[in-house]
């Protein structure tokens, strides 16, 4: 018999909500008369570039330095599968871009090697989500497989969000609780599960 | 025997009477032959036997030895007796013989002896087997049914029938009878035929076609099982079959519409699928019924009230499709054909039904657009409709559209409208296609009610609506602004036969001005008051006004006046970004609703004062920017300026672009060698015209252009001839004029404008108007040229617009022995130290020349010595530069990367007189001297693809030129270049990377065969720059080997296997030594360490675990740092090999 779900009828964002890197510059034109943009209006306006090597003018900036930040973290975990929805953990609201705190911020980094807190805080859809920390569980083990290891990583429901958050937080936080979870065959299969969708 | 009896068979079934005694002569020499003669005596005996009944057996009517006059006769009895005999099988239980009795019968009924009244006996007996049939195999009934439907739409039997039982058809009963629960989909497919042809030819009384009428009937609605033995037949097979059976004659009208009705309204125990198919049987029926009054007008009432229902409250597009076609199929019908009209009262009554029930759900929101779609088919299903009922339908959206219920409302009453006078012009349009009556219908048609439309309904919404901003409000101005796009495209007959506009000039004019105002407004507001980010509504105004600039051609001059008077307003001298955005928009809208169509010429009234022309639009835009340019004088004050300059010429290129493919879409691509002679030197006439033609042209005075209707193909050439007009005024002032007025980017636009106009015209016109010598001259006399100072980047600019066009033909001109060409290709005078834009320019000049160089026999330089001569200077350039004597050259590397493209021209179409060259550019490559590596590094341009070559530039680009560059540079150095610890390091490490930067720029394909020997030069490459002066050297080489690498681990990971440990540890050293502070430039670095990184990321999928096992730990540590790298391209690419590494272990 199928579980009844937690919360039956969350709200959903669509995909083009979803806070993201937007494209510098102005937007490209969609109108019917821009067909030809590309041709008289090209990105670099000189097509005679002769050598191989790169000149100054192919530089679009995105070689240049961009450290790690919120929304990089916010782009790693929000395409997290929600357990009990086809939805992402994004689309959920359950991750929020003003909810994740680099600590000190990557750009400050006296180097490159120094320690730094990511602080993760989760919204559950409801509060008295019974997989607020599967959910949490599972942000974790994205950001452990996928950050560097100088990295520490803080995974915490909002304060009020949920009804047991200390409980929660506190199993979270510890590492032989997080350790012993994940050598529960059923719940690793469930983290997989929920991590089939991050690219 | 079995022989025996199969000839036996043939014999008696064969008509012909060589093939008879070919038989008998084959049974004689078989009984001759044999040995044990009894046996086979008694075998042909036996089979002879069974086509012989004992009581004729002795007569000597079989004897085909009897030939006479009574042949025929004879004949007949005998087929007649054949029949007798196959006929009995059915009435007795004879399994066996059905199938061969059937086969034996339909042979019977094609042969020359076969009478009409043996078909009704066939019938006759066959139907005896009754109930009997049913047990037969599928294919034995698939055999009788054949035979029936043979005989049934044989005219001959089919009047015998007749003839025979009248119109009470007995035997149509006993063959329902026999075959009433066939279930095979294949013998179905011709049941169904056969009971269509029953129902049409035989003329059944109205209990026979009951019957008829309940097998088919039985069987609606068809299905198919799908099965896992295809048989060729869909259920869109079947259910056509059954379709055709309901449509085929109208006497079955008083069953099947009650009958398909009655199913429809079951409700929703119907699905979609089974309700498409209903809808379609019921257009099926109303389509091909005879005599609409008495077989589809009493059931009209009965279709109405149960289909409307389907549309009215429907979701699903295909039934609301489906049902909307029948609805129009009805209408159509009630109008009668193309030669007979009927009755109009009909017709009337229909419409008059609809539109009781439609009329008021117009007034309510939710039911608006379906009860709007359902009368809109129904008045536009004819013109003869049309006529009678747009006034009533349009008088009740206007009275709607006063007292809206919400701005959706308004919406959908517009769409309406909108959809209603679509409608109109697609019936114009097609008015030559139905009765005769329709054209007339059509001139006397009542207009008043469409006059007053833009000022009783449109003008009047869109003021309302103007002002607000919601999204629904918008979605209305979108759908006003097709509507007004609709309204004047609308034409009317005038008394002599052409069409005209409806509205008066006066109103196409007022909404010229009203969408005008849409599209300068982003000009006139400033950058606060203007929310950029949703430009549909301008994108709307756009295409409405492309079309009315198409039908009402003075439209466009107003446009084009409004919009360069508001350019002119502005100062230009120093414009901020938003203006220049909105200035790129302005005219970027500009040239598209003028130039992307050609347009119609329709007369308006009052007429308009201009003479016609295809090509009046493109003119008026061309005079307008030549008017506009240059918007700032000063432009070197400010960037932003040249850019307002720059946008003004890119502006002409997109027109250009544009009418060109306007035109070839119209009058295809071949419309221009078929319209000109070639003989004609436009430069010629161009010189006898003043400067400002093309304004003059646009004011109608001057000399004016040949008289062209809009469909005539030679408005392409004078397109071209246009166009190469404006490129030469260009031209000569860009190189005589002021230059400040020029910038760069507006130089790159002009010139790649030229190319586009150059390479649209064919060879013999180029030739004619001797373009080549233009290239130098740039349009310039040659009085007027030596007065010009020379001014590198900005003439190598012009001349390569032109060039860029031409045909090699036309170029031949230029290739004289220490011509012009030749001078351009081997240019070394004073460069600077690095590529830079001379360089650019030159080396792009150089490789067009050189690739559309044409030498050899049967050419004006039978032994290629241009080519030679070119060749040979830069070998030896390139030897007396890299000579170890040789002083150290800062702008060596620029004049190398323009021989590099020169060659490179010549390779890609695989000139032979490069290879004599190749031992020097070896040579060259390997010297000990600094621009040894500048060769070596370099030799990878050979092969870079050049964005000017391409077929549209008639370039000459072989399709193997990449494997013969490859096997003849870069093959024989493979074995030279591995590392010995004896042999010469230097040599060495410079034929290693000149084969690595070949093969960089060589797919896989190419170099697939040498991949052992070329995995150990990777491999070096990526641990060792022993040897190498330049960094751009070292970063060039490693990112040509992890790119190569990178193919040969996607394609062929099997090549690399033992080289595991090198390549792992090699990408790994590279990463750490690409750190951004490193040798490598920023951009570089990120390039080679997400290089590096795909790679690593690669080794993990491609071999088993056992493989990389022992590297594992490491380059996960390694991974788990690459994912804090600075650059956030590489820590996707780092983030994806970590996974991939995470498996592993």
């Amino acid at each position: 018999m199928e579980r009844d779900l937690d919360n039956a009828n969350p709200t959903i964002l669509s995909v083009s909500q979803l806070p993201s890197r937007r494209r510098k510059g102005p937007a490209a034109r969609h109108g019917p008369d821009s067909r030809c943009d590309a041709l008289v209006y090209p990105k670099h306006h000189w097509p005679f570039a002769s050598s191989s090597s790169p000149s100054s003018d192919d530089d679009d900036g995105d070689d240049a330095d961009e450290p790690v930040d919120a929304q990089d973290v916010y782009d790693l975990i929000s395409t997290i599968s929600d357990p009990e929805h086809p939805h992402t953990l994004g689309q959920l609201s359950v991750v929020r871009l003003p909810d994740i705190h680099l600590s000190p911020s990557p750009a400050e980094l006296p180097s490159p090697d120094s320690l730094l807190t990511v602080l993760v805080e989760l919204t559950p859809t409801i509060n008295h989500c019974s997989l607020a920390t599967v959910i949490g569980l599972a942000v974790r083990c994205r950001l452990e497989q996928t950050l560097p290891p100088n990295y520490r990583v803080d995974v915490r429901m909002k304060d009020g969000s949920h009804a047991q958050d200390d409980q929660v937080n506190k199993q979270l936080g510890d590492k032989e609780r997080v350790a012993a979870a994940l050598e529960n065959d059923t719940l690793q299969r469930m983290v997989d599960k929920m991590l089939e969708t991050c690219a | 025997m079995a022989q025996f009896k199969q000839w036996a068979l043939e014999y008696v079934l064969s008509d012909d009477e060589p093939v008879q005694l070919d038989i008998a002569r084959k049974a004689a020499k078989e009984i001759e032959s044999s040995r044990a003669s009894s046996t086979v005596v008694g075998g042909w005996a036996a089979s002879v036997q069974q086509w012989m009944t004992p009581a004729h057996a002795d007569d000597d009517q079989m004897d085909d030895g009897d030939e006479g006059g009574s042949g025929d006769i004879i004949a007949r009895a005998k087929v007649l007796r054949l029949i007798g005999f196959f006929g009995s099988m059915f009435s007795y239980d004879h399994k066996a013989g059905i199938t061969a009795s059937a086969k034996a019968l339909r042979q019977l009924y094609s042969m020359k002896a076969f009478k009409p009244d043996m078909g009704v006996k066939i019938l006759d007996d066959v139907c005896k087997i009754k109930d009997d049939f049913r047990l037969q195999t599928a294919a034995t009934r698939l055999e009788l049914y054949e035979l029936f439907l043979s005989l049934v739409q044989d005219p001959a039997v089919a009047s015998e029938l007749r003839h025979k039982y009248g119109p009470s058809c007995g035997f149509v009963l006993d063959l329902l009878q026999v075959c009433q629960s066939e279930r095979d989909p294949r013998n179905l497919m011709v049941w169904f035929k056969i009971l269509a042809l029953l129902l049409t030819d035989y003329d059944p009384t109205p209990e026979v076609t009951d019957e008829v009428f309940k097998v088919f009937s039985a069987y609606f609605p068809i299905s198919l099982r799908t099965s896992a033995t295809p048989i060729g037949i869909t259920a869109e097979d079947l259910k056509e079959a059954v379709r055709s059976c309901f449509s085929a004659h109208q006497r079955v009208a008083s069953l099947a519409f009650p009958f398909l009705i009655q199913k429809l309204d079951q409700g929703d125990a119907v699905t979609v699928s089974v309700k498409v198919d209903i809808l379609k049987s019921i257009k099926a029926c109303i389509e091909q019924y005879d005599n609409p009054q008495a077989s589809v007008v009493p059931y009209i009432e009965k279709i109405w009230n149960s289909l409307k229902y389907e549309v009215r409250n429907g979701e699903v597009k295909e039934t609301i499709d489906a049902t909307l076609e029948v609805l129009r199929a009805i209408a159509r019908k009630l109008d009668g054909t193309k030669t007979h009209k009927l009755d109009a009262s009909s017709l009337k009554a229909y419409v008059d039904l609809v539109s009781r029930d439609c009329q008021p759900d117009l007034s309510n929101p939710t039911y608006t657009k379906q009860a709007g779609l359902l009368y809109m088919t129904v008045v536009t299903a004819n013109i003869r409709a049309y006529a009678l009922y747009n006034a009533s339908f349009i008088d009740t959206i206007r009275q709607n559209l006063r007292q809206p219920k919400s701005p959706v409302h308004t919406r959908d009453l517009i769409l309406l409208l909108n959809s209603l006078l679509k409608t109109r012009t697609e019936l114009f349009r097609d008015r030559k296609q139905g009765h005769a009556d329709d054209e007339n219908t059509l001139r006397e048609e009542i207009r008043s009610h469409l006059d007053t439309l833009f000022h009783d309904v449109y003008l009047p919404v869109w003021t309302s609506k103007s002002k607000e901003s919601t999204s629904d409000e918008r979605d209305v101005l979108k759908q006003v602004m097709q509507g007004l796009a609709l309204l004047v495209s609308q034409q009317i007959l005038q008394s002599d036969e052409t069409p005209a506009l409806l509205c008066p000039a006066s109103i196409c004019s007022e909404i010229c001005s009203l969408l005008t105002l849409t599209l300068t407004r982003s000009l006139t507001l400033s950058s606060n008051d203007n929310d950029a980010d949703d430009t549909t509504l301008e994108d709307e105004a756009v295409s409405a006004l492309r079309t009315i600039a198409m039908n009402y051609t003075d439209g466009y001059t107003e446009f084009a006046d409004r919009a360069t008077a508001e350019i002119k307003k502005r100062d230009w001298n120093n414009p901020s970004e938003y203006s220049l955005n909105a200035l790129k928009e302005l005219l970027s809208r500009f040239s598209f609703i003028g130039c992307s169509e050609i347009p119609s010429n329709i007369a308006t009234e009052p007429p308009s004062q201009k003479q016609f022309s295809p090509l009046q639009h493109f003119i008026t835009l061309t005079a307008s920017l030549l008017e506009l340019f240059p918007l700032s004088s000063q432009p070197s004050s400010t960037s932003a300026a040249a850019l307002a300059n720059a946008t003004v010429i890119s502006s002409l290129h997109a027109s250009i672009i544009w009418f060109r493919d306007a035109c070839e879409t119209k009058y295809g691509k071949e419309a221009l060698g078929s319209q000109t002679d070639g003989s004609q030197n436009w430069l010629d006439e161009f010189r006898q015209l003043p400067e400002d033609w093309l304004s003059q042209l646009c004011q109608g005075s001057g000399v004016v252009l040949p008289a062209l209707e809009e469909s005539d193909p030679k408005v392409y050439a004078e397109f071209l001839k246009l166009g190469l007009f404006t490129v030469r005024y260009l031209y000569r002032s860009a190189a005589a004029g002021p230059r400040a007025t020029w910038s760069e980017r507006a130089l790159v636009q002009l010139s790649q404008m030229t190319a586009l106009v150059v390479q649209s015209l064919d060879e013999k016109l180029q030739v004619a108007c001797n373009l080549a010598d233009q290239a130098v001259n740039l349009f310039l006399a040659p009085d007027e040229k030596a007065a010009q100072p020379e001014a590198g980047v900005d003439e190598g600019i012009l001349t390569l617009g032109i060039l860029q066009g031409l045909w090699p033909g036309a170029l031949a001109g230029l290739y004289k022995p220490g011509g012009e060409a030749q001078r351009l290709m081997c240019d070394t005078s004073k460069l600077g130290p690095s590529p830079s834009r001379e360089s650019d320019i030159r080396a792009a000049i150089g490789a067009i020349l050189a690739n559309k160089y044409k030498g050899g026999p049967s050419t004006s330089d039978p032994d290629s010595i241009v080519m030679k001569a070119v060749l040979d200077f830069w070998a030896t350039y390139l030897t007396t530069s890299t000579a170890p004597s040789s002083p150290t050259d800062s702008t060596f590397p620029a004049y190398n990367t323009i021989a590099m493209n020169v060659l490179s021209a010549a390779a890609a179409r695989q000139d032979k007189h490069l290879l004599p060259l190749i031992p020097t550019l070896h040579a060259a490559a390997a010297s000990p001297h600094p621009a040894g590596e500048t060769v070596a590094s370099s030799l990878g341009l050979l092969l870079t693809p050049n964005p000017l070559l391409t077929a549209a530039n008639h370039a000459t680009v072989k399709r193997f030129h990449k494997q013969w560059t490859y096997a003849h540079l870069a093959k024989p150095l493979l074995p030279l270049a591995q590392p010995t610890p004896s042999g010469d390091k230097l040599l060495a490490t410079r034929y290693r990377i000149a084969v690595l930067a070949v093969v960089g720029n060589c797919p896989l394909a190419v170099y697939q065969d040498d991949l052992p020997a070329l995995i150990k030069l990777l491999v070096t490459a990526l641990s060792d720059r022993e040897g190498i002066d330049l960094d751009e050297t070292a970063a060039g080489q490693v990112s040509a080997a992890l790119g190569v690498l990178v193919e040969i681990l996607a394609h062929e990971p099997e090549a690399v296997r033992g080289y595991i440990r090198e390549i792992v540890g090699g990408a790994t050293k590279v990463y750490r030594d690409c750190s951004p502070a490193s040798y490598v430039s920023p951009s570089g670095a990120a390039g080679c360490r997400g290089l590096a990184l795909q790679v690593l990321g690669a080794v993990a999928g491609r071999f088993e675990e056992r493989h990389v096992l022992a590297y594992a730990p490491a380059t996960q540590r390694m991974l788990a740092v690459a994912c804090g790298d600075p650059a956030r391209k590489v820590r996707e690419v780092a983030r994806r090999a970590r996974a991939g590494w995470a498996k592993i272990g």
